[in-house]
């Protein structure tokens, strides 16, 4: 019986585990495949593999018994995730419904999840731009959160590393406040958005811009892509399905089975992680507790290094989980700001416009991709009564064509088989993608009394809008609007959604980065301080936000991170 | 049951038919494929009459060869809110009477150019007493020409769908943009 526990304690023991398979556990799992670590990779959610498990990637707009429309009886279920802009009749098996894990909102947070292998990598909207100094210098500069532990030229290498491999288009625009990186080629933008990109280049000193935004897309053939399997982006715009070419980076197409065709990853679904084991005597963490999704029974997991993906926010549950009589409040949380410092990304505006230039054009095909305006506001120095910036997304398209009107009969007929060119004006449009700035009172905290449908305790937010973004959603509509019009954009009108918190799907912090224990949780290496073991590089280390699209820099802090554990463990 | 009784119940029906003697569905069947809507059969047919008059057949097939009805009735028992079904199903059930009242005869007797101002006005009605009617002819304006165009026919016989829409051309010149006419 001693010998069959051993046995059994050999056959669960890796080097590492990795917890989560979306976009920044699928980065560490690729990693320590191809440095020859034993690795496991656990998923709560089901297997999806690339392309047989895309059921509708192929299906035809009247496949679709509601023609992509979700019926009414799921969306009264759902009232948080039928707020997704990507919940459709298309994708909605991709995304969690909200029985499946509740959580009390102590104030209103939209959190939007994807419980399967490849997590949200599948649905996310795959834009990649870079952080440059001056959001790493933030916090430092502007006296909030913490200081970072690290800079641009730390992450620089990993970035490329990283693009180099998910394919990233763009172009090399030369802004030192959006690094260029490993380019594919980049998408177009039509004549009204290099229209408005120069207007803006005129009309302010060279300070603002307006870019083709980078893509996680393969734009083009190109062969390096072939031996992962995936080929060029055919411009769908379906990418919310799976794409079927792997035309754009996910876990699935990417990562994933690329680390399982090494022979040194085991990706094991269905594993709902309960909490990382430590080990007081030995004094380090040294394993997970899992629970069946299908038999709800526990089993143990043991690894030399844990690395935490579990999404910002499931990140937070499992560490407030993981109790221990060392660590009584939660793993690696002697400083007790575990939880603390959330923040997110603020979405909540728009701007929207006419133009009546260029109307003898439109446009033809598709493109996975939009403008972007990076931020231009206290970038070098504070110039506004709130704090950091926003960036902007942009597009412009044309509009009219319809020949439908008011006609019945014979005349809308021959009116919807024949549409019209376009003959209305060109509609602009631009959102806001605003940096929040972290605070104490921003906080995740464990309900150990209401537990979810695994026995898990939920969890409680207390996350909102201040002032600072108050003040910022202004300054956006004041600025896009005066942008707008020195472009001859006419018809000009502000919106402010006056969204929750979470449905930018930008979720951040709670376990943040910095230099000193007492004031946050993690090193420079995204080791706990408290226990080096165990790496988290998920939106959970995030100690500020600034407004670029996250998720670049978490596969690139988990590569990072995945080499620095392998060093650490040739040093003993 | 004695025979006085039955006589009195037979006066009762037969007063009741009396009352409503065009009534076209006191003793349809309601259909149980939309289970959230109580339509009759003869409602859907009278569906049909209205979705093939916003959409007819030509060269081309129309509303009711492609079962478009049952798109709509599908669409409003799925995806609708109860209020709305509710707006719904009052106006489909007040259509025949507004008929009535504004052509002056039955929906599916009328010739082709009434039957589309029929519904050209009710697309156009206002007021609290035509809120039904007027919702009834707006949805269905708009589920028809949806379960049309988004049908296998036209998708693939008529202007067939791509799933790659080809490569993006941001400066395309209208002038050069040319399609064939297709008849309907």
């Amino acid at each position: 019986m001693a010998n069959l526990n051993i046995q059994n304690k050999q056959e669960r023991t890796y080097q590492a585990i990795v917890i989560g398979s979306g976009a920044s556990g699928g980065w560490a799992a690729k990693e320590f495949g191809d440095l020859g670590v034993k690795t496991l990779v656990l998923e709560r959610g089901r297997n999806v593999e690339h392309v047989k498990d895309y059921p509708t990637t192929n299906m035809l707009p009247y496949e679709f018994k509601h023609r992509g429309k979700i019926p009414q009886e799921i969306l009264d279920e759902n009232p948080i995730v039928a707020k997704c802009y990507a919940f459709g009749e298309d994708s909605a098996h991709f995304f969690v419904k909200d029985a499946e894990q509740p959580y009390i909102q102590e104030k209103p947070f939209d959190w939007i999840r994807g419980y399967q292998v490849g997590g949200k990598s599948l649905l996310w909207a795959r834009q990649v731009q870079r952080w440059s100094d001056y959001d790493f210098e933030g916090p430092a500069r502007d006296g909030f959160a913490v200081d970072w532990p690290i800079r641009y030229q730390d992450i620089a290498p990993w970035y490329s590393h990283v693009e180099k491999f998910a394919g990233v288009s763009g172009n090399k625009d030369g802004l030192d406040v959006l690094p260029d990186g490993e380019f594919l080629p980049g998408y177009d933008l039509n004549v009204v958005e290099k229209h408005f990109a120069q207007k803006l280049k005129e009309s302010y000193g060279g300070d603002r811009h307006m870019i083709s935004a980078r893509c996680a897309h393969i734009n083009g053939p190109h062969q390096q892509f072939a031996e992962q399997g995936r080929a060029f982006c055919q411009n769908r715009n379906l990418c919310q399905r799976g794409c079927p070419f792997g035309g754009y980076f996910s876990s699935n197409s990417s990562t994933l089975p690329w680390a399982l065709k090494s022979g040194n990853v085991t990706l094991r679904p269905d594993s709902v992680v309960h909490s990382i084991i430590y080990d007081d005597e030995k004094g380090k963490a040294t394993g997970v507790r899992v629970i069946d999704a299908h038999t709800k029974e526990m089993e143990e997991f043991y690894a030399d290094v844990i690395f935490l993906n579990a999404a910002a926010i499931n990140s937070n549950l499992i560490l407030m989980n993981s109790i221990s009589s060392r660590f009584p409040n939660g793993l690696g949380n002697d400083s007790g700001l575990l939880g603390k410092y959330f923040a997110f990304h603020n979405y909540r505006a728009g701007v929207s416009a006419s133009f009546d230039g260029y109307m003898e054009y439109t446009t033809s095909g598709g493109r996975p991709t939009s403008g972007y305006i990076p931020r231009f506001r206290n970038v070098k120095k504070q110039e506004t009564d709130f704090l950091r910036g926003y960036a902007g997304g942009f597009s412009a398209y044309r509009s009219g064509g319809y020949n439908g009107g008011d006609r019945i009969g014979m005349e809308l007929k021959e009116g919807l088989l024949n549409p019209a060119a376009p003959d209305g004006p060109w509609r602009v449009g631009s959102h806001m993608m605003g940096e929040t700035i972290p605070k104490e009172s921003n906080f995740l905290a464990l309900d150990t009394k209401n537990l979810d449908p695994y026995g898990l305790p939920t969890m409680k937010f207390n996350v909102s809008y201040d002032e600072n973004d108050e003040k910022m959603i202004l300054d956006y509509q004041e600025q896009i609007s005066e942008m707008f019009e020195k472009a001859g954009f006419t018809d000009i009108s502000v919106r402010d959604d006056h969204r929750s918190p979470g449905l930018d799907i930008h979720e951040m912090g709670g376990v943040r980065m910095g230099k000193d224990p007492k004031t946050s949780l993690l090193n420079r290496n995204h080791q706990l301080h408290a226990a080096p073991n165990v790496y988290v590089t998920d939106g959970a280390c995030m100690t500020s936000t600034s407004t670029q699209n996250p998720t670049l820099t978490y596969m690139a802090f988990a590569a990072r991170a995945a080499h620095h554990a392998v060093e650490e463990s040739k040093k003993g | 049951m004695n025979r006085r009784i039955a006589l009195r119940h037979l006066a009762l029906i037969s007063g009741g038919l009396a009352l409503v003697p065009s009534c076209d569905f006191s003793s349809d069947d309601i259909l149980a494929a939309y289970d959230k809507l109580k339509i009759t059969s003869s409602q859907k047919q009278l569906l049909g009459e209205i979705s093939n008059t916003i959409i007819p057949a030509g060269e081309l097939k129309g509303a009711l060869d492609l079962e478009v009805p049952d798109f709509i009735l599908v669409m409003v028992n799925d995806c609708l809110k109860k209020e709305e079904q509710d707006l719904f199903t009052q106006g489909l059930t007040a259509f025949p009477t507004y008929a009535k009242n504004t052509a002056g005869g039955r929906f599916e007797k009328l010739e082709t150019k009434e039957k589309e101002s029929l519904i050209q006005n009710g697309l156009k009605l206002e007021g609290e007493e035509n809120k039904a009617l007027s919702y009834f002819i707006n949805v269905t304006k708009r589920l028809t020409i949806q379960g049309y165009m988004a049908s296998e026919y036209i998708q693939t016989e008529v202007v067939p769908y791509s799933l790659i829409p080809g490569t993006y051309n941001g400066a395309v010149l209208i002038s050069d943009t040319h399609k064939p006419h297709i008849n309907g």
